[in-house]
């Protein structure tokens, strides 16, 4: 029951802060989300029956602030999860809940937080409710500024893992804005920040028994485990250089297959821009980065104290996102280019309205690793628990995972009518989601056109087309093989209503018919959308939002309210 | 059940205290798109009306909402004085394209970007587009969420019943 005595507190501190006006004088905000689905067995598309009928997943955030001061508790429900989420989210009670108390200068958390040090190489505490992701920290988190431009952070606490709190991770990290420090260079073109993080976690290794590679000797493993990362921006006019390089101690642990290899990583951002134009490029490198803080884990979306980010582009077509690129914490290379370029309205090009271009490159291959020479089982071994793991290359480089082309081209035709057409070609390696097979090779055409009648009313038709070399095969049971074909017809009307119809249709080599029709009612800051049909899992965008949704077949909707 | 009465007690209190509109957080600490870190009291309208619109890079419809707004943004601002502050929600996988892709978008808005999304919280967005309209003493009148063309002729019917109060 200990753990319930700490909302109670929340509750007493409130008069106390509110400098004797009472709760009156503060303000109390909030959200509900409600998601339900109903399913069928479909076998073709991969979804079950439910033996309770009904899914969902309900949650209310209320928020109190009061001039410095602010508290939050956030109430959820499984009952039970959605297809895609955990069965250990099963269940109801309250998930989060903070104090916090805030000036100019200075500011400390008390219970549930999310934080970042630098772009998430060391730490990230996030949330994603469509993924299943929470792992909010919950201790102490403090920030101070000591002087003008400085920012210094530190923390404790324990990672949310679904209803519990599991592991030890504490952390500093400090960061200077030189322009804002040194006055004379406050007015300065050139603008400079330096950061730097250090983040540690504990967890008792003694007594675990875990196996060599050498036969009958255990691992000694470290009870505490240090990352550290340095980071800095520089800007002058429209150039900017960011970048971020980060290690790690040695880390055996389930995802890397118990090895003692260093990790390491390297982010790098460089662009250009002005107004009409920009050119973006990112390079990375990642070397066994994976960092949680239960060295046992093994679920995909728990226990990260890091986050390493993908430098792919986030399509959200259909059938672009149809392979989502996944970071390989364990090893990867990557390069991504991004050009938007505005064609200005009256020129041969851009027409009576303009143009706009948007052009993206990505590869991502894996690293050049080899195994290692093993003098007490005199041979040479890759990946051998309690051994180094292997040796890379910094500029070698593996097969590729990934590869992705694309270009948008937006242009308006008449007041009314806006056309987006778009081709894609993606090249995609299904290790990256732990299967073997051949390289998928897709090209992807789309044409998105609203046509805007009038205020009240409002047409949307897209549709996409995808070529792909691959093949449907029941034993790897990749449904997204194959060639497809998709439709989509949506009316907006009345300023509040929306109803679509849509089908993606596998036409040859593949399997698969999904077809779907929703109808959403929007007013204000509330939503309710219902649905009925088969949905793919993956991405998709419809009536004006963008959320990820699981595989189903049967009736779902969904209610969102902010007040 | 002490969880389920404590619920309740705090559920009541909103009843109490709803009676006003809510006012925009002035201690949020966000980042200028030149990567200051500034608190959310920077965001100021000189007593005017201000549109705060949470979106991403990766969202089309925001992108719609904004690339709409952009051809109407010189009219309104005229008409009204309104400003249009959009804040980024992107994390760190696209949060160095804000600015390439506003410039090259060609927005003349205020741009904020809120990586570790506290000001998404702190604002209670759960989907974006978000779209909120402030008074000139920061309280929130009306709000809206999602975007489909035409949309934007309701948040100006709203922004000139606030200028003609």
């Amino acid at each position: 029951m200990k753990k319930h005595l700490f909302p109670f507190a929340i509750l007493l501190a409130f008069p106390f802060v509110s400098n004797g006006q009472g709760i009156l004088g503060g303000n109390v905000t909030g959200n509900f989300q409600i998601d339900g689905q109903t399913s069928k067995l479909d076998t073709v598309i991969g979804s079950r029956n439910l033996p309770e009928q009904m899914h969902l997943n309900a949650r209310g955030d209320i928020l109190y602030t009061n001039g410095n001061f602010s508290a939050g508790i956030r109430y959820e429900a499984y009952l039970n999860p959605l297809e895609g989420f955990r069965a250990e989210y099963a269940g109801q009670g309250i998930a989060n809940y903070f104090v916090s108390y805030k000036t100019q200068d200075f500011a400390v958390t008390a219970g549930h937080f999310y934080e970042q040090f630098g772009n998430g190489l060391t730490l990230r505490s996030y949330e994603d409710r469509y993924l299943g992701i929470d792992n909010a920290i919950r201790g102490f988190n403090v920030l101070y500024r000591p002087y003008k431009g400085i920012t210094l952070k530190g923390l404790i606490g324990q990672q949310r893992y679904f209803w519990e709190s599991r592991g030890l991770v504490r952390g500093v990290d400090g960061e200077i804005t030189i322009n804002e420090t040194f006055t004379a260079l406050q007015e300065a073109k050139t603008r400079l920040t330096l950061g730097a993080s250090f983040v540690s976690k504990y967890e008792n290794g003694d007594g675990v028994n875990i196996n060599s590679y050498v036969d009958g000797f255990k691992l000694n493993l470290p009870n505490n485990v240090a990352s550290y990362a340095l980071r800095m921006d520089l800007s002058h006019g429209g150039f900017n250089l960011s970048g971020e390089y980060a290690r790690k101690g040695a880390d055996p642990n389930d995802l890397n297959g118990y090895i003692y290899h260093k990790g390491e990583a390297l982010w790098l951002n460089a662009s250009y821009s002005q107004k009409g134009f920009s050119a973006n490029l990112q390079a990375k490198r990642v070397d066994n980065m994976g960092f949680r803080s239960v060295r046992t884990d093994k679920y995909k979306e728990t226990l990260y104290i890091n986050y390493i980010p993908s430098i792919t582009k986030q399509h959200t077509y259909a059938f672009l996102s149809m392979y989502p690129y996944q970071t390989q914490t364990s090893g990867e290379m990557g390069l991504q280019g991004d050009i938007i370029y505005n064609i200005k309205k009256g020129t041969l090009l851009g027409g009576k309205y303009g143009t706009d271009l948007h052009l993206n490159a990505s590869a991502i291959t894996a690293l050049d690793r080899q195994g290692i020479y093993l003098p007490l089982v005199d041979s040479t071994m890759l990946d051998a628990p309690g051994s180094d793991g292997y040796t890379s290359k910094f500029f070698g480089t593996g097969d590729l995972y990934y590869a992705d082309l694309s270009l948008e081209v937006a242009k308006k035709l008449s007041t009314k009518v806006k056309l987006t057409a778009t081709y894609g070609y993606v090249i995609f390696n299904p290790v990256t989601e732990g299967h073997e097979g051949d390289l998928h090779h897709n090209h992807v055409a789309i044409a998105d056109l609203t046509w805007k009648i009038n205020r009240k009313n409002v047409l949307r038709f897209e549709t996409e087309w995808m070529g792909s070399d691959s093949k449907y095969d029941a034993n790897i049971d990749d449904k997204r093989c194959g060639d497809w074909i998709m439709g989509l017809v949506e009316y907006n009307f009345a300023s509040a209503w929306f109803i679509s119809l849509s089908d993606q249709y596998a036409y040859h080599d593949g399997i698969g018919n999904y077809y779907n029709i929703s109808v959403g009612y929007t007013k204000n800051a509330t939503r309710l959308q219902l649905g009925y049909g088969k949905q793919r899992e993956g991405i998709i965008c419809i009536g004006g939002v963008c959320r990820q949704v699981p595989a189903c077949n049967g009736f779902s909707f969904s209610l969102t309210t902010s007040f | 059940m002490k969880k389920i009465f404590f619920t309740a007690l705090l559920i009541l209190l909103c009843g109490l205290v709803s009676a006003q509109n809510a006012k925009v957080p002035e201690n949020v600490t966000i980042k200028t798109i030149d990567g200051k870190t500034v608190e959310t009291s920077v965001i100021k309208n000189n007593g005017k009306p201000m549109i705060i619109s949470f979106w991403a890079t990766w969202c089309k419809p925001c992108n719609r909402e904004l690339n709409t707004i952009k051809e109407l943004y010189e009219q309104w601002q005229e008409e009204t004085e309104v400003k249009l502050v959009a804040i980024s929600i992107d994390d760190s996988r696209s949060a160095s394209k804000v600015k390439p892709h506003v410039d090259g978008n060609g927005w003349e808005y205020e741009i904020y970007l809120d990586q570790n999304q506290d000001f998404k919280r702190a604002m209670n967005v759960v989907n974006v587009p978000h779209t909120f309209l402030v008074n000139g003493n920061g309280e929130i009148v009306w709000q809206h969420t999602s975007f489909v063309e035409g949309d934007e002729e309701e948040l100006y019917e709203k922004i000139k019943e606030l200028i003609n109060q």
